[in-house]
This record gives structure tokens, sequence and C-alpha cells, in this order.
């Protein structure tokens, strides 16, 4: 009955979050006639029939890949994604535990203004960065997002981190310096293994963070080969005042399918990054 | 066959002697008066940019046009070849045009960009980041003849004398109708007071009116030419703030009884994609918009849709029937750019050549240069003509939009950076829109329009540029 009623409870969220995924999939699949006809039943494929893939297409799928450079906007997007949470890693853990543990009655206002340095919004940022780009030689090339990520990757991750490490209690580490480990090595050895799932927090938040910008994207990229997906799609597949719904749901669908399996998977994990540093 | 072989005889009794000292007068000669020579021809044309002087990548940023295939002869069929003709290597870049007038700003704030920047309407208020371009100009205009007016007030600055941009197409906006919907209304929309009528009936039917109000281009266009047909305007043809006044006030109360009886409150939240996606979903009756909804009606393969889709003009209003262009592409080149010559020569040849962009553009894109169709708008009106889809010769009417309704953003004057800024700030469509809602009435809204307008023009003013 208990689980009845959870199920009674959790199944209308269910079908509303998942609706958006389920129109997607209908809307990449339709005829061109089907789409634009505002009689037609949008949520299945018209002439409705028992065999409906009689009328449906798969020509806006085939269009995504064989005639733009779908395949490699997400071929960038992974690339930026996988370089940036590293670089986000590399510095947001150091920082984190530094804030965390060493740093003593500031560390907690430290930790403050790393995050309000997260909220300024990139509208106000692109110009300024703009001109910062254009000296590195970095503009029009994948370079300009590794290096424009990382200022609103970081200072999340590390405000993230730094809350986490807060919960591990400060004995574990102080047990292992007293066997003979040093800091590093403590870190290594105890610190990050129980920190995991703000790690793993961290490494999801960072990527989706980059699989969904679009203003550095747009401005810093100009080529559409070195695009990355959130600017490519409302780029190449608007074309002047005509949108080509099909494809776009296509574009869209595919890549988030990956990310909302990554997320289901870790997502016990992934909670408790969120409110490891809740009750500290 | 003795005659004819007469010359040749005669060439092979050049002697030694006789070749030095030709030589030594054609060495002479050249290295006297050769530097000269480019300077003479320079009017001509083909010699002022020799393949040598132009090597090197041209970088162009434009629209990703709405039709696919004028984008992909663009890239892989004109560009390339004007490139090996010209040793320059091209590359294109297409963005959404939504997002132009951001990617403009940030290359100027980089200081660091495209050598050719194409806009949808006139930049005016990019002046001081471009290079001056009445040379080619004036080189196009004495090969082609007169520029278009529409062109001309897009691009001059009377103030500092020069052109800021240069006009390479305009798209004519028709109304597009579905003729069995207005048939059965029993009027045909040749009048903004045949719209106002109708408006209620269509309505009822299920088919409201799609004229937008919005922060959005379409809108902005259609209602500075609903402002036209009343005798109003943003500015006076001298350039002062004329928008209070009566041909205003008439044309907010006819649009807000427009929106009254024969539109919807969507139409304050559109894109400039929400008129065609209504028109083609079969629910508007009638939009103001460039070609793109026929072309894509056809291309969907609806033809219920795209027979009953008819265009015309404008409808005429109480003062004129003239229109905005639905959009005015207008190239500009940074004083950043790193190769301005083949910019240049680039949009010189492309205008040249316009002929096969028209035709590549389905009709689209019109030459800013009547004269670079030979025929001009008679050849334009037959190639229009020559469309197989229903009802035939639909598109002809274009012919007679561009050569008789259609003026530029900012008419009666120039399109000066004042216009700029209220056209890309929508406070035309934001005064309609105002009106429409019942918050202001017609007189306030104007009233209130002409205090923003005169702090607008008062900067531009102090900046030189008007």
């Amino acid at each position: 009955m208990k689980k009845l009623s959870t199920y009674a409870v959790v199944a209308p969220f269910a079908i509303v979050l998942a609706f958006p995924f389920y129109w997607m999939l209908v809307t990449m699949f339709k005829t061109n006639l089907d789409q634009s006809n505002i009689q037609n039943n949008p949520y299945v494929y018209n002439p409705v029939r028992w065999e409906f893939w009689r009328s449906a297409t798969t020509s806006h799928v085939a269009f995504v890949f064989n005639d733009t450079n779908y395949p490699t906007w997400l071929a960038n997007t992974v690339i930026v994604g996988a370089v940036v949470v590293g670089i986000t890693l590399l510095v947001a853990l150091p920082a984190g535990y530094a804030l965390a543990r060493l740093s003593g009655g500031w560390g907690q206002s430290v930790g403050v203004g790393i995050f309000l340095v997260y909220l300024i919004p990139p509208t106000l940022l692109f110009l300024p960065l703009s001109r910062i780009v254009t000296k590195l030689h970095m503009k029009d090339t994948l370079w300009s997002l590794i290096l424009v990520y990382p200022s609103f990757t970081i200072p999340f991750a590390t405000w993230l981190l730094m809350g986490f490490f807060k919960t591990i209690p400060q004995e574990l580490e102080d047990a292992a310096l007293v066997d003979g480990c040093s800091r590093l090595r403590a870190l290594w050895r105890i610190v990050f293994p129980i920190s995991l799932p703000g790690i793993l927090t961290v490494v999801i938040f960072a990527f989706s963070l980059c699989v969904n910008e679009f203003i550095y994207a747009f401005t810093f990229i100009s080529s559409s080969t070195h695009r990355t997906v959130s600017a490519g799609i409302p780029n190449d597949l608007i074309v002047g005042d005509v949108f080509h719904w099909q494809s776009i749901m296509a574009a869209t669908l595919i890549p988030s399918i990956p990310l909302a399996l990554l997320y289901n998977s870790f997502l016990d994990r992934f909670i408790k990054g969120f409110t490891g540093g809740a009750f500290r | 066959m003795e005659g004819q072989d007469e010359p040749e005889v005669q060439g092979s009794t050049l002697t030694r002697r006789d070749l030095l000292r030709r030589g030594t007068a054609g060495a002479f000669a050249v290295s006297m008066f050769g530097g000269l020579a480019d300077k003479a021809m320079g009017f001509a044309g083909p010699l002022k940019y020799k393949n040598k002087h132009l090597k090197g990548d041209l970088h162009i940023l434009q629209w990703a046009h709405f039709v696919p295939d004028y984008d992909k002869w663009f890239d892989g069929v004109w560009t390339k070849q004007w490139g090996q003709k010209n040793d320059v290597n091209v590359t294109v870049d297409h963005i959404n045009l939504a997002l132009l007038f951001s990617t403009a700003s940030s290359e100027v704030a980089a200081q660091s960009g495209h050598d050719l920047f194409q806009f949808l309407s006139p930049p005016s208020s990019f002046q001081k980041q471009v290079l001056p371009l009445n040379d080619i100009v004036q080189e196009v205009t004495n090969k082609l003849g007169p520029q278009t007016d529409v062109g001309y007030r897009s691009t001059y600055n009377p103030k500092t004398k020069k052109y800021f941009g240069f006009a390479d197409n305009y798209v004519p906006d028709p109304i597009h109708y579905r003729r069995s919907l207005w048939f059965n209304a029993g009027i045909a929309p040749n009048t903004w007071d045949h719209v106002r009528q109708a408006a209620a009936k269509l309505k009822a039917a299920g088919h409201p009116i799609g004229l937008g109000m919005s922060n959005e281009l379409d809108s902005n266009m259609f209602l500075n030419s609903l402002l036209y047909c009343y005798g109003a305007s943003l500015q006076d043809a001298n350039g002062n703030p004329a928008i209070n006044s009566k041909g205003t006030i008439e044309a907010l109360k006819v649009m807000a009884d427009i929106f009254k009886n024969g539109e919807t409150d969507e139409v304050f939240a559109w894109t400039a994609a929400s008129n065609n996606q209504g028109f083609l979903a079969g629910r508007l009756a009638l939009v103001v918009n460039a070609i793109s909804i026929a072309r894509t009606a056809e291309g969907l393969g609806n033809t219920a849709l795209s027979d009953d889709t008819w265009l015309a003009p404008i409808p005429r209003g109480p003062a004129a029937r003239l229109g905005n262009e639905h959009v005015m592409g207008v190239y500009v080149i940074w004083k950043f750019g790193k190769n301005p010559d083949a910019a240049k020569k680039f949009v010189i040849d492309q205008q040249l050549a316009y002929a096969q962009h028209f035709a590549n553009s389905k009709y689209y894109n019109f030459p800013a240069w009547t004269g670079a169709i030979k025929g001009g708008f008679k050849t334009i009106h037959r190639l229009a003509a020559q469309d197989k889809h229903k009802p035939l010769g639909k598109y002809t009417t274009l012919t007679t939009i561009a050569e008789k309704y259609t003026t530029n953003v900012g008419h009666p004057g120039f399109a000066n950076a004042a216009i700029d800024e209220i056209f890309s700030t929508f406070l035309v469509p934001q005064m309609f829109a105002q009106v429409a809602q019942g918050k202001m009435s017609p007189q306030d809204a104007a009233r209130s329009a002409q205090g923003q307008f005169k702090t607008i023009f008062a900067k531009w003013k102090a900046q030189g540029l008007l």
C-alpha cells in the first residue's frame, strides 16, 4: 500500500518531466506535412495507423548527421567538457580543501566571495573576455572556451567542495598524519575517496554547464566546424526566420539522453554531493 | 590567300637591330610611365586589383539565409570561384540573424573579427568603427548606373558625406494572405481600412490577423511601414524626430482596432519566426513578411496552403502605399579588418554579378543596384513570372513592390544612427503595444515616444553623426 501511494505521488511528476522528451522523440520523426498541419494530433504520427512508422520519416535525423556539422559539434562538446572538468577539478579540489581546513576564520568569507564571482552574468563578461581571447589569439578555437569556462565552473565547484570537505571529520586526517602520512597522501588516500559524491557532483555540474552554455560558445566561435552543440543547433538549424523543428528536436534529444543516463546512474551520490555541506 | 599571308612574311623580317631598338624604347616607356598604368585603369576596374595585390584571407560573416541552397551555392561555388580568380582564401561564417548585433558588438569590443560583416538593417550606430566606402560605391555606380534610393538612404550619411556601408541587397516585404479566407470574408486586403473591416470576421472564422507588436525584426519593419501609410514617420526629411504627429495617432488607433477585433495576445510575445509558423500552420489570415513563408509552404509540399497563399503589396493607407524593405543587406568593413582591399573587391564583384545571387536566392535578394540585372526591373519581372508555383505569376508582384512601394528605415530621411538605435531598441513596437493593450492613449504614446526620440537624436548629434 505504501509503495502504491509512493508511485501515485511520483507518477504525475515523472510524466510531466518525461513529457518534453516524448515530444522531442515524436517530433523528430514527423513529416513536414504532419508537422505543419494544425488540424493534426501533435502527439502521434499522422495519418494515425497501427503501423505508425509508415506515417513517420527519418529524413530529418539523416539531415542532421549528413548535411550539418552535427557530429563535429558533438565531438567538440565532449572535448571541451572533458578538459574543463579536468581543469576545474585540478583547481577546485585543493582550493576547496584549503578554504575548509587551512584558512582559519576568513576561509568562510573567501568561500562566499568566490561564490559571488560565479553570480556575475556572462552577458556582462563576454565583452571584456572577448578582448582577452583575441589578445591570446584564441578566437574561433576551442581553446577560447577551455580558457573561459573554468571562470564560472571553478568558483562554484570550490564553494561546493569546501562545504563538502567540512563534513569530513578532521580526526580522520589527524589519524593519518599521526600514522606517518604526509598531508598530500592523507588527501589522496583518505579525504578524496570519502569526497567522491562531491567530486562526482562537480564533474556532472561542470560538464552540464559546458554542454548548455550559449553566449561564450556563440561569441567566441564563428565557424560552424568549431562550434559546440549549444551554439551549433540554434545557429545552423534556424535559417532566417524558418525553424527546422524536426531536426532541432533530433539534435537536442540525442545529447540529452547520455546526460540523463549519467545523472540517473549517480543520482544518490549527486544528492549527497549537493547536500553534503548543508548541515555544517 | 596570298594577301592574307603577307603580314606574316613582313613580321619575319624583324632584324636584331629592330628588336633591340623597340625593346629599349619599350623598357624606357615602362620605366617612366608604368606606375601610372594601374591609376589609368583604376576606373575600369580589372587592373586595379591585380591578383598579387589581393593575396591572403578574406573572412566573411553573414546571416544563415532562409534559402539553404543559397548559402550552399554562396559558400561552395561563388566564393570559391571568386577566391581562385583573385588568389584569396575566402571563408564564410553564417549566423542566426537575431545574433548579428551582439556578434558585431563583440567584434568591435575585441577590435578583431571578420573582414566583411553583413548586417540585415542599416548599421548606422557602428559608423565610427567602419571604413568609408565612397570609392567602391562610386566604382559600382560608374558601371551599373545609379544605386536604388533604398540602398543609398540606408548607407549614406549626409552629415559626414560618407558611405558607412555597402548596400548589397534588399528584400521586398509583401503581405501574404489566404485568398480563400478573404474571399469568404467578402473583402480583399487592398487598404488598411479593408484589413480593419475584415479582422473581426476572420478572427471569428478561426483565422486571426498576424501583425506583430513585439520586440523583433518583423514587427519593427511592419509597424514603421504602417506609420508611413498614415503619413507618419520617426523623423522628418532633415533628420529631426517627428513621431508625435496626427498620422502616428491615427496609425496607433487603427492598429489597436485591428488587434482588438482581429488578433490574439500572442502578437506581443512573437519572435521573427512566429508569423511564419502561424501562417504555415494554416491559422493566420494575413501577415507581412518576405517570401520565406510562401517558399516554405511550397517546400513543405502543402499545396493546399501554398496555392491559397497570395502575395500583394502592403495595403494602402490614407496617405500612402509604402513599406520598409523586409531586410536590407549591408556589408561593412571594420577599421580593424585585415584585408580591406580583398573585401572591397569582393563586394564590387558580387554586385556586378548579382543576377546569379537573385536567381540562387529564389528571388529573395534584390540587388541594391537594379542595373546589376541586365534589363532592370523588366528582366526581374520576366524572371519572376517564370516561377511555376500556383497561383502562376504570384512572385511578379515583388517587382512592383521593389520598384514603387519600398523605402528605407528612417524614411523620409536617411537611416542614421538615431534611427538605428530606435530600431534596435524596439521603441516603435513598444509604443504600439502600449496603446493596443490599453496602457496608454494614442496621444500619450506618441508624446512619450517623441520625448525618448529627442534624447536619442541629441546623443547622436553630440557625437557628430547627425
